[in-house]
């Protein structure tokens, strides 16, 4: 492996609006936790650095508004992503339900180069809210979506508690950077007479 | 700023304004409004010391309970809207129903309150079922205005004012039923064409789809006779309609604002709308008649909320003009230096702002940010909490500047009050924009720029107290009042000299205003609103007919001496002691305008106006 690594790492958080992607972001990045609810507007961009293997990373994390009204803006920054991390309440079947529309909108939005091996992680937030009774989406529910898109793993976590935040982040941070060295080849486009013209190089951030 | 085909003088008759179809037969079509009217009962509102209510007393609180709104759907006005028999016909658009003759000739069912009369104390406070209301003073979900108020009636200062609102949408668990929601003072409604409720200021926008109905029902009557309607006036209450495309505004108040500065309100208000969803919304509704816009507002209450709260205590609401913070001229210098550059490099306007109020901004090349623009921008950023809490990055639309699309906008703030914006066309401009925020900071912090800025919301701005006095005095034997009260003994106590109490001042070449600290006697938020509304009627009437040259007003009654003053140039607005000596008053006047022109370079922002258009 060349000795020039990506310390960069891209990362979305999106999921529906109230399921708790700045709690969670707020409880990773600065351990805090409010039960007052602000809609997040348009998109909050933070970073946090993180040792993985003796090596240091830059996370910039990109928590989005889940407000029905952003949904439909042609996302600029989820282009270059290395992790997607698809968030929902497992107090509330309408915000899993909706992960299929989430996967699929980053899909088209980001358009990554093999969106087949694409590395997403889904996180089920909010199991602390009355100890478990209200919960309506079963975690071997959560598991069978996670193996049919491809084995995506999968945390259940409480932003309020800060039950498995910090695991929930460790295992991106991974995801990430697994995504990102396998980018990281250098393959100059060759002119082809003939063909239509390239659609795109290989990702690369600015 | 109004333009003419929205104004209406309460002196004119009611045909003479904005009317594309002068009415023919006023009696048939006022009697159809009249019917209209009947299935909305507006109730006076029961205030005990109603005979003692003069124009600018206070107890204006509109979120007070104060008179009844009443709707009855099933009055058969919905079978005058359907079947079709007022095609051809042209409503008389405003009702004077304050005037004992057009009362009689058109009566609207008046009716008392169903609760006792409780004009400042919430009497509503049981049934909505919170416990001691009246003691429990900053409780952070349900506290409302009038809590505050009565914890705080004296000695709260403007930005304490400022302070007081409190995010989010309040007595949601009301609606048209509620005796507490029919005595609210003021109500603000957004609905579709097809009576679909979009945002209400009370209540909950689905348990008010009843509501909705009607009023949209008064609004396609009149529309089907080719007309419009803008102002019915009942009683004590205004209902004043806006209608934008597909879009209904609705005002319902008993505040006794002016016609034009509600009308001006609802257009701040659908400003706002277009703010967080461009005018592409239209789309939508010629697509789907039906279309249900409340999901698209989600999470935007609190945004709303502090516009309608703004309309009681910035002045930016109707003199459509900005305020800067005063600093020291250098300090904006090399804060609009950085700007500047940063416009050069891309960014359509960048603005430094502390709260409300402008430290410097800039604007590429021909770009223009209208004062409205400004306003609706400031407020959507500092009643969003989530910009505090990290960069923000989010499309934005500036109304005035283009109503039809999104532009883009990076928000950072420094500290608790100062923060940048960023606005450009590019979607795809996050990172450029993050390193001129860097650059901005890194001047800002190297120019002392933030500490200045400190300094200034500590020392609060002009006050009337500091107006030079001495030249003044100085002046004074020439009144020949000689044996009155020395001049010194005249301004103890009562602010400025000469009992000044406040003023505005508003550069029309700059579109900004500077306005004098609160000082006593004005000090409670109840006495500032009630001079706001003073300044507003004066406002309101030195711009009904456009603007001579060198236009004063001067009116005296128990509460205040107004004194007004239009040139070319600028405006001055000063409130005086109600026993205030009318040529002194004219004298102090010239000096505030000297005083505001020795200070201009540190209390407006100089240099080229990004704003002529
Ligand atoms: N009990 C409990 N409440 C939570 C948890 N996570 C978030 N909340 C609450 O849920 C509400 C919404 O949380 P946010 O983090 O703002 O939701 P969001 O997904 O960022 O919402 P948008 O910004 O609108 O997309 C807040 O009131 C939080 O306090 C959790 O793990 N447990
Ligand atoms: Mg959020």
């Amino acid at each position: 492996m060349p000795s020039r690594r990506r310390t960069l790492l891209k990362v979305i958080i999106l999921g529906d609006s109230g399921v708790g992607k700045t709690s969670l972001m707020n409880q990773y990045v600065n351990k805090k936790f409010s039960n007052q609810y602000k809609a997040t507007i348009g998109a909050d961009f933070l970073t946090k650095e993180v040792q993985f293997e003796d090596r240091l990373f830059t996370l910039q994390i990109w928590d989005t508004a889940g407000q029905e009204r952003f949904q439909s803006l042609g996302v600029a920054f989820y282009r270059g992503a290395d992790c997607c991390v698809l968030v929902y309440d497992v107090n509330s079947m309408k915000s899993f339900d909706n992960l299929n529309n989430w996967r699929e909108e980053f899909l088209i939005q980001a358009s990554p180069s093999d969106p087949e091996n694409f590395p997403f992680v889904l996180i089920g937030n909010k199991v602390d809210v009355d100890g478990g009774n209200s919960r309506v989406v079963s975690e071997k529910k959560a598991k069978a979506w996670c193996a049919s898109k491809g084995n995506i793993p999968y945390f259940e976590t409480s932003a309020k508690e800060g039950t498995n935040v910090e695991e929930a982040f460790q295992c991106i941070a991974k995801n990430a950077l697994k995504s990102g060295e396998e980018e990281e080849l250098y393959l100059p486009d060759t002119i082809d007479v003939g063909t239509s013209n390239q659609q795109r190089s290989t990702g690369c951030e600015c | 700023m109004m333009t003419s085909d929205l104004s209406s003088s309460p002196s004119s008759s009611g045909t003479e304004f904005a009317d594309p179809n002068p009415s023919t037969d006023p009696e048939t079509n006022s009697e159809r409004v009249q019917s209209q009217l009947e299935s909305m009962n507006l109730s006076e509102p029961s205030e005990v010391s109603d005979g003692s209510h003069t124009d600018y007393s206070g107890g204006d609180d509109d979120d007070e309970n104060a008179g009844a709104v009443e709707v009855a759907l099933s009055n058969g006005n919905e079978g005058g809207v359907s079947n079709g028999c007022v095609a051809g016909t042209s409503v008389e658009e405003e009702i004077e129903g304050g005037e004992a003759s057009s009362r009689a000739e058109y009566p609207v069912e008046m009716e008392a309150g169903e609760e006792p009369p409780s004009p400042t104390s919430s009497g509503y406070d049981g049934e909505r079922g919170s416990s001691g209301g009246a003691t429990s003073t900053y409780k952070a979900d349900d506290a409302s205005e009038d809590e505050i108020r009565e914890a705080n009636v004296d000695g709260d200062t403007a930005s304490q004012h400022e302070a007081a609102w409190l995010p989010g949408k309040r007595h949601v668990d009301e609606d048209d039923a509620s005796i507490s929601w029919r005595k609210r003072k003021k109500h603000f409604f957004i609905l579709s064409n097809s009576g679909k409720p979009i945002y209400s200021r009370y209540g909950d926008e689905h348990k008010l789809a009843g509501f909705s109905a009607t009023l949209q029902a008064i609004i396609s009557f009149v529309e089907n006779g080719g007309d419009r309607v803008n102002l019915v006036k009942a009683g004590k209450h205004q209902v004043v309609f806006l209608v934008k495309g597909p879009i209904y505004l609705v005002c319902i108040s008993c505040t006794d604002e002016t016609y034009e500065y509600l009308r001006g309100q609802l257009d701040l208000l659908y400003g706002q709308m277009i703010l967080i969803l461009t005018k592409s919304i239209d789309r939508c509704f010629e697509k789907n008649a039906k279309f249900d816009m409340t999901p698209l507002l989600g999470g935007t209450e609190a945004v709303f909320s502090s516009l309608v709260h703004s309309f009681s205590w910035n002045p930016a609401t109707f003199l459509h003009a900005y305020t800067c913070l005063p600093l020291p001229f250098g300090s904006r210098q090399a804060t609009g230096t950085v700007l500047q550059d940063v416009c050069a490099s891309g960014v359509l306007f960048a603005l430094v702002m502390c709260r409300h109020k402008v430290v410097s901004l800039a604007g590429a090349q021909k770009a223009s940010l209208h004062p409205d623009d400004l306003l609706l921008l400031s407020n959507f950023v500092m009643s969003s909490e989530s910009f505090r809490t990290s960069e923000s990055f989010s499309p934005i639309c500036l109304p005035r500047y283009n109503p039809q699309a999104f532009l883009h906008a990076y928000v950072h703030f420094f500290d608790d009050d100062t923060y940048v914006m960023l606005l450009t066309t590019r979607s795809d401009a996050f990172y450029h924009l993050k390193d001129c925020r860097i650059r901005i900071e890194a001047v800002l912090l190297k120019s002392n720029v933030l500490s200045s800025i400190q300094r200034s919301i500590a020392e609060g701005g002009m006050r009337v107290e500091d107006l030079p006095i001495d030249r003044l005095l100085r002046q004074k034997p020439n009144q020949g009042q000689a044996g009155h009260e020395s001049p010194r003994d005249v301004s103890v106590g009562t602010g400025g000299p000469f009992g000044l109490w406040h003023f505005m001042y508003r550069s029309i070449y700059l579109d900004q205003y500077i306005s004098s600290e609160f000082s006593p006697p004005v000090t409670s938020h109840r006495q500032q609103k009630s001079l706001y509304r003073a300044y507003q009627k004066l406002y309101a009437s030195m711009h009904e007919n456009g603007l001579g040259p060198h236009k004063t007003q001067y009116r005296r009654d128990e509460n205040y001496t107004l004194l007004c003053w239009v040139t070319p140039d600028f405006e001055l607005y000063a409130a005086f002691d109600p026993l205030a000596d009318k040529a002194m008053a004219i004298k102090i006047c010239n000096q505030v305008c000297q005083r505001v022109k020795d200070v201009e370079n540190e209390v407006f922002l100089q240099g080229a106006s990004p704003f002529s258009w």
